[in-house]
């Protein structure tokens, strides 16, 4: 854009601009601050939370099952967003027009958009069932475990699919042309240029596993407390304490950090410089 | 094998293509493509020219019809399994593989031990004077590089057919006519079959040795360049290949022909033709009081427009009946034999070089 606006309207929307900021980070900044609140009987900002919740079986246990169900769900989210992705993207470029060009897009977005609530009260109803038939699927981990996998791999799918159809499609003709069967094809071009994009969906996989609440807490069962459903109750049992301030700063830190490797990842493909043209 | 000696030949016997609606890329083709020919496919956007190419390095199928390539059919070969590579228009080089990666791709997918891949690709490279580019990434590289790298990796596996869609077109006037150059001469060295597709008349006219003029899904005219210019076979293709004036003609007695100009002389009477071309360049000019009045098919009239093209200079001009002419002059002459809008002039339509169009 070349054209400024003027100077009093800039004024006035980083003006507006600065609440918004405000509310989106000072409460983060916030639990983050009062995570470091003195010991008890103490005066000075101290660590003794965080060593809290290190010698607290039940949080221990908790983020022992939300790592398990966190690195399960996302390999087989990832494995089957990635394939959903391929599939859908082959798809797209044989139909053109009309419902069937949307198709993909339409079954990707559905479950995204989908509200959690709706998601988490259907997958309840479904288990149940399932249960009653066939005396599998009681309410646990596998049961949370196959919840987290259905949303997830539309997510990944979106990000194989959106690599996808950023390639040139000439590339997987030139690999037939140049004698690569559809195993070699896909080995060795097909691979090698979605695999950010699958690092990249297994992170963010990754990421909505681990602090999904709604889902998880309706497919739940005895002895299945993940950290998001122990925060929660732990709330609504004692109100808000110094050692859920830390557990929830520990949180953020995570996800800030699976966020910067997503980044790094995601820029590994674009760091060429651009093309010149001419000689 | 019993087809070897028809290596780098192509045979196409009915091939059509009918795509989704019932739009006809390819309509009954046959065309017969000598081994070690250069050999373009010329026509405008959406004439089924590329659609050709893609029957022919196995992207389609055709509906109907054969392919033979060395003397082999073709139509349930898939792609890898053709002796054929593909220069694509946009290159399509491998954008996780270095130059040298992408190059080496065919030989390591037909499993060729890595000293003989190395040896290959680096001759090819230094072929093309692409060396120095080795483990530069694609995206590194400016648009004339990257043409040379994706010609190496079709060349590199030495096919027996190379083919080659509008190769050129991305690039600056200037790279371009060096490469056309640098193609033709790869091409003689290494005596495949090239088939090249363009749109552009001038690339068809500098690099082949013979051309198919295209359109809507047929094939016009086949043959030697000069021939398909000099003996343009319909009007599109007349038009299609340089410049021409074209009139419709009526019979008149004896060897001559009415035209919107007048009547004109032609060698032998005519018979169904009923279009009369002529080639700018074909046409002389004279200052209107040089006019040699003794010959046949002088016109007089004004120069309308004169087009400085460096070489030679274009003239429109306007008879006395107010057709207008086109004509080319060299300018090999000194500034007495150009001439300004406003001038009169002469111009004389040789009969010999009239080329009778049917239809």
């Amino acid at each position: 854009m070349s054209q400024q606006l003027a100077r009093p309207i800039r004024r006035a929307l980083l003006i507006t601009s600065m609440p918004v900021y405000l509310l989106l980070y000072a409460p983060l900044a916030l639990i983050a601050v009062f995570s470091f609140a003195p010991a008890p009987g103490g005066a000075s900002a101290s660590a003794h939370w965080y060593a809290d919740l290190l010698h607290d079986p039940d949080v221990l246990a908790a983020l022992r099952r939300s790592l398990i169900l966190g690195i399960g769900s996302s390999i087989l989210g990832t494995i089957l967003g990635t394939l959903m992705g391929f599939g859908l993207s082959r798809f797209r470029t044989r139909a053109r027009t009309g419902f069937a060009a949307a198709l993909p897009s339409l079954i990707i977005y559905t479950p995204i958009i989908m509200p959690s609530l709706v998601f988490g009260i259907s997958d309840l109803i479904f288990f149940n069932l399932m249960h009653k038939a066939t005396g599998l699927f009681s309410a646990g981990l596998l049961t949370m475990g196959i919840a987290h996998v259905t949303f997830q791999a539309p997510y990944v799918a979106l990000v194989v699919f959106a690599r996808m159809a950023g390639l040139d499609p000439n590339l997987f003709e030139a690999s037939q042309d140049l004698y690569a069967d559809a195993r070699q094809s896909f080995l060795h071009l097909t691979m090698p240029v979605i695999r950010p994009a699958i690092i990249g969906g297994f992170l963010l996989a990754f990421t909505l596993s681990i602090d999904d609440f709604t889902i998880s807490y309706f497919t739940a069962g005895p002895g299945s407390t993940t950290l998001p459903i122990y925060i929660y109750s732990a709330v609504a049992l004692k109100g808000i304490s110094p050692d859920i301030n830390a557990l929830a700063t520990l949180m953020i830190a995570t996800v800030i950090g699976i966020g910067l490797l997503q980044y790094v990842f995601s820029r590994q493909k674009e760091r060429h410089p651009m093309p010149r043209t001419g000689d | 094998m019993p087809g070897t000696t028809d290596r780098g030949g192509i045979t196409l016997e009915g091939i059509s293509r009918v795509f989704g609606g019932g739009i006809v890329a390819v309509d009954q083709i046959d065309l017969a493509i000598r081994p070690g020919e250069f050999f373009t496919l010329l026509g405008p956007s959406g004439c089924g020219k590329t659609t050709l190419l893609r029957m022919i390095a196995g992207f389609e199928t055709p509906d109907s019809g054969r392919i033979v390539i060395s003397g082999r059919e073709m139509q349930t070969v898939p792609p890898h399994r053709r002796a054929v590579n593909t220069v694509f228009q946009s290159y399509a080089l491998f954008p996780h593989l270095n130059v040298a990666e992408n190059i080496g791709f065919g030989l390591r997918m037909r499993g060729i031990a890595r000293a003989e891949r190395k040896f290959r690709t680096d001759q090819i490279m230094a072929l093309l004077q692409i060396d120095d580019f080795a483990t530069r990434n694609p995206a590194q590289l400016s648009g004339g590089q990257r043409q040379r790298v994706a010609l190496a990796r079709a060349l590199v596996n030495e096919p027996e057919v190379v083919l080659l869609d509008e190769p050129l077109s991305a690039l600056d006037a200037k790279l371009r006519a060096e490469l056309q150059v640098e193609l033709m001469r790869m091409q003689k060295r290494l005596g495949m079959t090239f088939i090249f597709v363009t749109h552009d008349q001038q690339e068809a006219l500098v690099m082949s040795d013979r051309i198919a003029v295209m359109e809507r899904g047929r094939l016009l005219q086949v043959g030697p360049v000069l021939d398909v210019y000099e003996q343009p076979r319909s009007v599109f293709v007349a038009e299609f290949l340089g410049l021409s004036n074209i009139w419709p003609i009526t019979p008149a007695p004896g060897n001559t022909a009415d035209t919107p100009l007048g009547r004109l002389t032609i060698v032998t009477p005519i018979g169904n033709e009923r279009t009369a071309m002529i080639r700018p360049e074909k046409i002389w000019i004279y200052n209107d009081t040089a006019a040699p009045l003794d010959r046949p098919n002088i016109f007089r009239g004004t120069v309308r427009e004169a087009i400085y093209m460096g070489a030679s200079t274009q003239y429109r001009v306007e008879l006395h009946d107010g057709s207008i002419v086109l004509a080319l002059d060299t300018n090999n002459q000194a500034a007495e034999r150009s001439w300004q809008p406003g001038e009169a002039v002469a111009l004389e339509i040789k009969p010999e070089n009239i080329i009778l169009i049917d239809g």
